[in-house]
């Protein structure tokens, strides 16, 4: 008899041990980092971990013993970089107990191995000179915990919005769960249904434990008839809401309580003790435990303070082309311009920009605005200026391999304010345009106002427009109205709706337009 | 007395310190203004001996007190924000504005009211193209004697040129005129001048480099990466699109990363013959060993302030944070000479740097991005003489069968004359597409005879086989000072890129 319990116990513990744990990794592009800093393996768990080098920069993963220095271990091989770098870069040190191959660009490396059966946390990193300081991270050896034992479910039908009392209700159906794992049977009922599962839970001593749940619909998990964490009410299993209780040693009641009311069904629960790491108790896995691995969070914000003149950023600004400048002024009213097709690009209220996504790593990409009730006059880097007998027809549309003919950037200039004027040129006219605010941006009165001026000299060509904003219109009180999710009034002397575009007859002199957001 | 300096002497590895690059060249980290990260990206004099300094963040800051011997009589003041990463920056003296490198264009900024901050950001030349893509640096030069500022500009990517004239070196002349000048640009560092004013540029490993380099920019050259050379149409002074070397590389089913089949014939010493406008690196900055991403160049031009190096060039790496020397010399037209470790221990990865007349350096930069060895996110140091001359290979220069070197010391006959002191060992890189790659086809050469010169401050070195395009690692474990002391670096690596004949 002891000897079968025995064999019994061994048998379950490799099985949830002998699951090969299945991991993606990757190199973030231009980070010097991997997507995951952190994995969770159990004891000899089989691994099958997939790197992928997703930066031009060659990179590896060596994944070493507890306790080890890696970025001196990475460093120490510039003693003898002549050895180092035959053996392409990976150290000879006693402490690497796996390692990927020296990757090069977008290059794919599959991993096979078997965790450490000490437990423990295993750092791993990338041992290429200089990148040891920020491309790394940590394999937690963890055992995993108990699982539920003794485990029923009762069948309850109804449509539900939030949580039925079940204690009220009779069951259409109760039945043992033989794999003792919460799973959600798909074959006879699909929507209007809820299900409560009570079972055994063993605490293995008496201490905090943390527990998770996640589920479409709603769900709710009891302890020993005490609710420890709910998450309520028709929705996506988008989040996992968790909380800690204390435990007393021995064994708990465990009640979880699901209802569906339409469309996916999910339901997850896992637990996590003080010597155990997350371990599911159900048979789905969410997919932000998947493999246990944390991923990477995004670079904290550095939001740029306009406080008493204007800031200027000339940067990659989402919908203002490659050669954006924006401006924030005081007051929260900001604009971007475009000095690839000599005109305003965007205009938006409250927060100016965030500056983390140039300001962190190599500095790519295009930052849309930080704040909000964007517009944009006139499409992604179009020019104001057009020479067309038709003033409904459509404007030229931005071309990237191209610059506009007849256009040149000539820079702008601060006045006493630190207000900038933006200058021009476009066949033999000269054009300096300005902007002044009013109101403020912050507040959604409908007073946050930005006032355009346009001076032209020299020549124009004949037939030659300036256009203002495209969209739908309307006129309204000698303004023009600009419908869209946030409709924005435009005033402007000798203004004309022409289908879809709203322009002026280009002449030499100052044109004066103003953007205001409607109430 | 004499008995016990015996015993020092033996012991010194145990007892007395050896010489470190400190003990001659002194590394002055300056406090830096709290409300910004001061990565710098570019150093350039003013003539009151202030500097002016760019930074990533697109800020450019004027520094005063930095050449004073109390680090804390430091200030900065800001002169302009907001501008699109500043990693070229240039004072004319003769319309006293100052010109800065960003992304997309040379911007000539004015201080019109004279509050010390920019009022005027005119563009002075905007001529080349921008995705939006990381990679497409630009990195900019002070004004060269001609009076023009040169740009070279970043590839899209690693391998590929997505905007006009990325991967080119550009001049821009007086006027603002735009001169398409080289092409072959991979991912350049800095861009700077040796003694006589000629241009220089440094690449780093990466496609069709299996080391950071640095470059000589003879104008209407092929630097060596063919991935900006559709862009030849758009530079007629420029003459025909030089062939693409490998042109395998480019043909059949083969994908990016795919093994270069003929990879141990892939040499730039082989393309030299068939592609005529290719020129070789000057030097190769050897990968790992002298740096792992190269930056800024500068020039000795103090006349003996910053030490026996006078017209010499220091090359700075990000990634390694440091300082190396480079002597060049002219063979059959070609610029090559060798590199040689010279300071390391600098805070941050190094990226813009500058020498005053004074034999100052001044050097700046950040880790971002890249990572550096010196630890701290960003810098600003200066790095400067003791006063005592550390004892140093001065010159390497190729001779028909050998070298010859020259010493900043009298050298001890005994051992500078003895072949056994030396070892050599040659290699090269192949050139192709792939991604960095390995010293290859290495030749153990004979040295066959060290011959001391009568003033013991240069020995001519015999050496059988010279290999042309190889790079010949020279090291000088056995050679003392007349003092008996070992060199403070024992290593310099030389490209041959020509094999003089006399």
């Amino acid at each position: 008899m002891i000897r079968t319990l025995l064999a019994l116990i061994f048998a379950a513990t490799t099985l949830r041990a002998a699951e090969t744990a299945v991991f993606s990794l990757k190199t973030m592009t231009a980070q010097m980092k991997y997507d995951i800093p952190e994995l969770l393996v159990q004891p000899g768990q089989p691994v099958q971990l997939t790197f992928e080098n997703g930066d031009d920069l060659p990179h590896n993963l060596v994944f070493c013993q507890p306790g080890t220095e890696t970025a001196a271990m990475a460093m120490k091989q510039m003693e003898n970089a002549e050895a180092a770098l035959k053996r392409n870069w990976l150290p000879d040190d006693p402490r690497i107990w796996a390692h990927s191959k020296m990757l090069n660009p977008h290059e794919k490396e599959t991993l096979t191995f078997t965790a450490p059966e000490k437990t423990g946390t295993y750092p791993y990193v990338c041992t290429f000179p200089g990148h040891a300081l920020t491309m790394r991270g940590e394999l937690k050896v963890m055992k995993a915990g108990e699982g539920l034992k003794d485990l029923h479910f009762a069948l309850y039908l109804g449509n539900w919005k939030q949580m039925p009392d079940f204690s009220k209700l009779k069951p259409h159906r109760e039945g043992k769960v033989d794999s003792n794992l919460i799973e959600v049977k798909l074959d006879d009922y699909k929507n209007e249904f809820g299900v409560v599962f009570t079972g055994k839970l063993n605490a293995p001593k008496k201490g905090p434990y943390r527990f998770f749940i996640s589920s479409d619909d709603g769900s709710r998990l009891l302890i020993d008839g005490k609710e420890v964490v709910s998450y309520d009410g028709i929705h996506p299993a988008g989040d996992i809401k968790e909380k800690s209780i204390p435990l007393e040693q021995g064994e708990h009641e465990f009640r979880l309580e699901y209802f569906q009311g339409g469309g996916n069904i999910d339901l997850y629960a896992a637990w996590k003790g003080s010597d155990f790491q997350i371990t599911p108790l159900s048979k789905w896995l969410h997919p932000n435990w998947k493999g246990g691995a944390k991923k990477q969070k995004e670079f904290d914000p550095i939001p740029l303070a306009v406080t008493t003149e204007p800031v200027i950023y000339r940067n990659f600004i989402q919908g203002a082309g490659n050669r954006g400048i924006g401006v924030g002024y005081p007051g929260g009213i900001n604009l971007a311009w475009s000095a690839e097709s000599m005109n305003l690009a965007l205009i938006w209220r409250g927060a100016f920009i965030d500056a983390s996504k140039h300001w962190n790593s190599r500095g790519g990409g295009h930052q849309p605005p930080l704040g909000y009730d964007v517009l944009q006059p006139t499409g992604e880097v179009t020019p104001a200026f057009f020479v067309t007998d038709k003033p409904d027809a459509a404007w030229p549309t931005w071309d990237k391999t191209k610059r506009y003919d007849g256009f040149a950037w000539k820079g702008y200039a601060l006045d006493a304010k630190r207000s900038s004027t933006f200058r021009y040129s476009w066949h033999d006219a000269e054009i300096e345009e300005s902007f002044t605010v009013e109101g403020n941006g912050n507040k959604p009165d409908g007073n946050a106002k930005l006032s355009r001026t346009v001076k032209v000299s020299g020549k124009l060509p004949a037939n030659a427009w300036y256009r203002i904003a495209s969209g739908q219109f309307e006129s309204k009180d000698g303004s023009f109205l600009i419908k869209g999710v946030k409709p924005f009034l435009i005033t402007s002397a000798g203004a004309q709706i022409a289908g879809a575009n709203l322009v002026i007859p280009a002449t030499p002199g100052t044109m004066t337009i103003t953007y205001q957001w409607a109430q | 007395m004499k008995r016990l300096f015996l015993f020092l002497a033996l012991c010194a590895p145990i007892f007395a310190a050896d010489p470190q690059e400190s003990d001659f060249y002194k590394i002055t980290t300056f406090e830096t203004p709290k409300e910004t990260a001061l990565e710098v990206g570019s150093i350039e004099l003013l003539p009151d001996g202030k500097l002016i300094m760019g930074t990533r963040r697109g800020e450019i800051w004027i520094v005063s007190g930095a050449g004073s011997s109390d680090a804390s009589n430091v200030s900065y003041k800001l002169f302009a924000s907001g501008l699109h990463e500043v990693l070229g920056i240039a004072y004319n003296p003769k319309d006293k504005n100052i010109y800065a490198t960003t992304r997309y264009e040379i911007t000539r900024l004015k201080d019109v009211d004279g509050d010390g901050r920019a009022d005027i950001f005119d563009n002075f030349c905007d001529q080349w193209g921008v995705s939006g893509d990381y990679h497409e640096y630009a990195i900019g030069s002070r004004f060269d004697k001609a009076g023009d500022l040169w740009v070279t500009l970043c590839l899209t990517g690693s391998f590929n040129s997505s905007a006009e004239f990325r991967g080119w070196a550009l001049r821009i002349k007086p006027d603002g005129k735009m001169v398409p000048t080289c092409s072959g640009i991979r991912s350049p560092g800095g861009l700077g001048f040796d003694a006589d004013g000629e241009a220089y540029y440094c690449d780093n490993q990466g496609p069709w480099h299996g080391s950071c380099t640095l470059q000589h920019l003879v104008p209407g050259s092929f630097q060596g990466h063919p991935g900006g050379n559709i862009w030849y149409d758009k530079a007629p002074n420029m003459g025909p699109r030089p062939i693409d070397p490998l042109p395998e590389a480019f043909q059949g089913d083969r994908k990016r990363g795919d093994k270069t089949p003929h990879v141990d014939t892939d040499r730039m010493v082989t393309e030299r013959e068939r592609i005529k406008q290719l020129l070789p690196p000057a030097v190769y900055l050897v990968h790992g060993k002298i740096g792992n991403s190269a930056s800024a160049i500068i020039c000795d031009l103090s006349g003996g302030k910053f030490g026996p190096f006078s017209k010499q060039l220091f090359v700075a790496d990000q990634s390694h944070s440091n300082l190396s020397r480079v002597f060049l010399e002219t063979i059959n037209g070609i610029k090559q000479g060798v590199v040689i470790p010279f300071r390391s221990g600098f805070a941050s990865g190094l990226i813009g740097g500058r020498m005053d007349e004074e034999g100052r350096v001044f050097v700046g930069g950040s880790d971002r991005g890249w990572g550096a060895r010196g630890g701290k996110p960003f810098c600003f140091e200066k790095c400067e003489w003791t006063g005592k001359t550390p004892f140093e290979v001065h010159e390497m220069r190729a001779k028909p069968d050998g070298f010859e070197l020259t010493f900043t010391q009298p050298v001890d006959t005994t051992t500078a004359g003895d072949v056994k002191s030396y070892s050599m060992r040659e290699f090269t890189y192949a050139y192709r597409e792939e991604y960095g790659g390995d010293e290859v086809s290495e030749i153990i050469p004979k040295i066959t005879a060290a011959k001391v010169a009568a003033d013991g401050k240069s020995v001519r070195l015999t050496i059988s086989p010279l290999t042309k395009g190889h790079i010949h690692e020279l090291h000088l474990d056995g050679v003392k000072n007349a003092e008996g002391q070992a060199l403070l670096h024992k290593v310099g690596y030389y490209t041959l890129n020509e094999i003089p004949t006399k």
